[in-house]
């Protein structure tokens, strides 16, 4: 259990420095297993116990943030003296101020029904193997394979000088994996992740021993039997995973707060949508975005953020609409709203920043083979490889994992490596079908200096373009 | 310092006394001052220390790794450590750690580095100097690092290393869409050119005022330092073993064959003096300069002990953070300090003998389609500038490059004399030096 005297005699030593906007504090623990088998065998294995703690001063000329491991009273002391100074030292000119949010008491945990730190290093061992072994059993000939598990709890004190105390205990577990199929002298790659807050019941949920067997097969069959699409404008349904990485890097990335503010500048950079554009159109009516910390077993999962502010769903995109920026407490004060809870950071070691949670697009009322059967032309992009888009989340290119030609209503052969290269109005207004089921992909963001690496899930129900480019 | 492996040994011992056939312990204390900046204003002073130490043990083919957080609990922590790893997998492929009768390079820090605690002062030259050249939106990061380091291992190893460095980065606007970015790297206060790198971001940016959308098509590309150690970010991890192993390179099965142009040389070298240079790698050996691919051919994988061993190679001495960072995968030898060796052209000569070419001054977002095939796309931003005839005409916006990793080191024709240390964020890393280059006739396509 996390000493709360340590968190609220740092926080005293912090509220005796006068007048400050804000102080907080966090006392953070993790327990952290990795695993990983590369061509079926072990290749390292790690167990590490951390704990530490940051203190966050925010005065209306500057933030300070300093941090350490380890957790005592004095300690909390030296990083109050420090991050103290360090916010007195950025002189702003440019005043800070920060939303008016209500203090909370709470506690919360994810609770797991198979605990992840009761699973033993054989057992995991063994799950990774069964999963190799499947896949080799495919005959498929695989190159080069590599499953990498992590699991980690993270118990948490969070105290503010407005009278917030939130104590939450975290479990993760998440599995990478990474294939590489060749055939008939040509090859193609599936790198991939599964992650869910919770326990060893979300893992053995995944069965990846049947699900990796049938990537490598698909992989194969897209060698074999894949057609390169003919450039040209076509209609093109997009599945679960590319609605949900459009919805993460076009949506989600640009609705951050603090890069339309301009913080993120010189890194992530910033964003196309400015500040005035609410209610602005970005998109057709079936494009509605959605980002949601509360799915509950999400890899995004947290009810309260890390400002202490109770989590909610935000409406980014809406019935094609620019609708809700992603805040925290300082870019809502300074856009006019309060903050919607986005506040989050990766370890206790760094400052938190503006981030989602679960982003995806959200569904419609369209069957699955409705959104197939009424194209004459067009293209499945089930899934994707490559992608990227420009730090403005303007300009951004989709490269097809697996993908299938459709012809007269029904799918037809693999089409292989298809891309679509397009701007985000040009993909949001082309939607005209959203089908009803939803499902997700677990993620990693980066974000931020240093690069803080986040939960996330993406996802959609398969969404339908009419009339773009695909090359 | 000699405390630290000192420490460093006593953790092997304790280990080994409980039965640890072999053992590496690196005592690590780290401080890092950060300013985050943006809108030409300073917004948030961070900082963060760490001391702690990383154990690895190994029973026969059994190993662990632990990250020994709370130091005072060390000695015990460590026996635990052996005692897990008795439950631990066995390895297979576990090729042993490095062992030998080590000498090592001892190079000092440089203390006014260490003693900063104040880098606002940098900052705000940095964004006064962007300002003088016509920026009117300046950001960026500028950090004041300090690592003391000590190693210890059953192999031999036992060693103490010190780093002190400054890195900055600055990103200027002189319109929403005009932007230009520099960087720099220094390990000798005196080096720290915050100005300087300042006018040059700011100089960029008013040089990438009214931005048109630029064509598709092939192109010559002359690139900055800034753009190419994006792209070494991935080039170096397909040079390592580890990656060639599970099929994530291009490199895979070309040991002795053209992988770039002749006036491609790469070097690792983590001896001379930079932002990353290391006495020893992570098993503890010292480090030493590696040339990965000389006049274009590529002459050896990145090593450490288990990797040679299944390559029927010699470690490299690139045995990579036992603990994976973000963007290392579990056991991987990496590079420390990539070095492109420089070449006999001035960088004005370069954009004057281009007819038909871009000037990039950085790029991000580098994905691949096919790591085994190297086919990838990157985005270019911050100034992008249309050369034509040998003259820079304009700037352009809203391009990708959509080529060929490998095909990228081929093309290369033009290499500039002088070369320039660049680190930014988490693209243009690792570290590394590397000249203006350019590549000839590369796939530039653009949305639709």
């Amino acid at each position: 259990m996390l000493e709360e005297d340590a968190a609220l005699s740092t926080l005293k030593a912090a509220e005796s420095k006068g007048t400050l906007l804000l102080a907080e504090v966090r006392l953070e623990e993790r327990s952290t297993r990795q695993l990983a088998v590369k061509m079926g065998q072990v290749n390292s294995s790690i167990s590490t116990q951390d704990a530490g703690m940051n203190v966050r001063i925010v005065l209306p000329t500057g933030i300070g943030f300093a941090s350490a491991n380890g957790i005592s009273r004095a300690l909390g002391k030296s990083l109050v003296e420090k991050a103290f100074k360090q916010a007195k030292s950025a002189r702003r000119k440019t005043v800070i101020e920060l939303s008016a949010e209500p203090p909370i008491q709470t506690s919360w945990e994810v609770r797991q029904r198979k605990p992840l730190a009761d699973q033993s290093s054989e057992d995991k061992v063994k799950l990774l193997d069964r999963i190799d072994r499947a896949v080799m059993k495919t005959k498929v000939k695989v190159q080069g394979r590599y499953y990498e598990l992590k699991d980690y709890e993270i118990g948490s004190y969070f105290v503010n000088s407005e009278g917030t105390r939130i104590r939450s205990f975290l479990p993760r577990v998440t599995i990478e994996s990474s294939n590489l199929v060749t055939s008939k002298g040509e090859s193609e790659q599936s790198v991939r992740q599964w992650g869910a807050s919770g326990g060893w019941e979300n893992v053995e949920g995944w069965a990846l021993d049947e699900a990796l067997p049938a990537e490598v097969r698909m992989l194969k069959r897209q060698i074999d039997q894949g057609r390169k699409v003919k450039p040209g404008v076509l209609d093109l349904v997009c599945g679960p995973e590319v609605a949900g990485i459009a919805a993460h890097e076009s949506c989600g990335h640009p609705m951050e707060a603090d890069r339309i503010i301009g913080r993120e500048m010189s890194q992530a950079g910033r964003s196309f949508v400015a500040p005035d554009m609410i209610g602005k159109r970005i998109g057709s009516r079936y494009a509605t975005v959605i980002d949601d910390p509360t799915v509950p077993g999400s890899y995004g999962y947290y009810p309260y953020d890390q400002e202490g502010v109770k989590a909610r769903p935000r409406y980014l995109y809406k019935e094609g609409l620019i609708n809700e920026f992603l805040h925290n407490r300082e870019t809502g004060s300074r856009l006019g709203v309060l903050s919607n809870g986005s506040s989050r950071s990766e370890h206790y070691l760094r400052e938190p920043i503006v981030r989602m949670a679960n982003t995806f697009v959200a569904p419609g009322d369209f069957e699955d083979d409705e959104m197939i059967g009424s194209i004459k032309e067009g293209v499945l992009m089930h899934s994707f490889t490559e992608w990227n888009i420009d730090d403005k989340r303007y300009n951004q290119k989709y490269v097809s994992r697996e993908a299938y030609f459709i012809k007269d209503g029904e799918l037809a052969c693999p089409a292989r490596r298809c891309v679509l290269e397009i701007t985000t109005p040009g993909f949001w207004g082309a939607i005209d079908a959203v089908s009803k089921k939803i499902e997700f992909s677990a993620g990693e963001c980066g974000k931020g200096d240093p690069l803080q690496s986040m939960a996330v899930f993406t996802g959609g129900p398969m969404v339908r373009l009419r009339s773009v480019k695909l090359k | 310092m000699k405390a630290l492996r000192e420490q460093a040994h006593e953790l092997v011992e304790v280990a080994r006394a409980a039965g640890a056939d072999d053992v590496i312990c690196e005592v690590i204390e780290s401080g890092v001052h950060q300013v985050r900046f943006s809108n030409s204003e300073i917004d948030a002073v961070n900082c963060w220390n760490e001391s702690h130490a990383v154990l690895f043990v190994a029973l026969g083919k059994r190993t662990l790794v632990s990250d020994l957080r709370d130091l005072s609990r060390g000695r015990q922590m460590a026996k635990e450590l052996v005692s897990n790893a008795a439950k631990a997998p066995e390895i297979k492929g576990y090729g042993g750690i490095g062992a030998g009768k080590f000498k090592y390079s001892t190079k000092k820090a440089d203390k006014k580095i260490a003693q900063l605690r104040e880098p606002s002062k940098f900052v705000l030259d940095a964004i006064s100097g962007a300002e003088s050249a016509g920026a009117n939106n300046v950001g960026g990061t500028m950090c004041v690092r300090h690592r003391r380091t000590g190693v210890a291992s059953s192999g031999g190893a036992f060693a103490t290393d010190e780093l002190a460095s400054m890195d900055l980065s600055v990103r200027a606007f002189s319109q929403p869409e005009a932007s230009g970015h520099s960087v720099c790297c220094a390990s000798k206060l005196v080096d720290m050119k915050a100005r300087e790198t300042g006018v040059r971001a700011g100089d960029l940016s008013v040089k990438a005022k009214n931005p048109v959308l630029g064509e598709e098509g092939r192109f010559d590309i002359v690139v900055e330092p800034l753009f190419i150690g994006s792209l070494m970010h991935y080039t170096q991890n397909m040079l390592s073993a580890m990656w060639v192993d599970i099929g994530r390179s291009m490199y895979a099965k070309r040991l002795g064959k053209p992988v770039a142009s002749k006036a491609v040389t790469l070097v690792d070298d983590p001896t001379m003096d930079s932002i990353s240079r290391r006495a020893f790698d992570h098993e503890g050996v010292p480090t030493k300069r590696n040339v990965l691919i000389k006049n274009g051919t590529l002459k050896t994988y990145m090593h450490n002990t288990s990797t040679a061993k299944r390559f029927k190679a010699r470690s490299t001495s690139n045995a990579g953070p036992l603990i994976p960072t973000l963007f290392t995968l579990m056991g991987q030898p990496v590079a420390f300090h990539p070095v492109v060796e420089k070449g006999d052209w001035s960088s004005d000569e370069i954009v004057s003998d281009t007819k038909n070419g871009l000037y990039l001054n950085n790029t991000w977002y580098t994905r691949f389609q096919s790591y085994a095939a190297g086919d990838f796309s990157t985005i270019p931003r911050d100034a992008i500038l249309r050369i034509k005839d040998g003259e820079i005409v304009g700037a352009v916006k809203n391009i990708r490059i959509s080529d060929n990793m490998m095909n990228f080191w081929k093309s290369v024709d033009a290499l500039s004399k002088s070369t320039e240390e660049v680190y930014w964020w988490d693209e243009a890393s690792p570290p590394s030096t590397l000249p203006l280059l350019r590549a000839s006739s590369m796939n530039v396509t653009r949305s639709s």
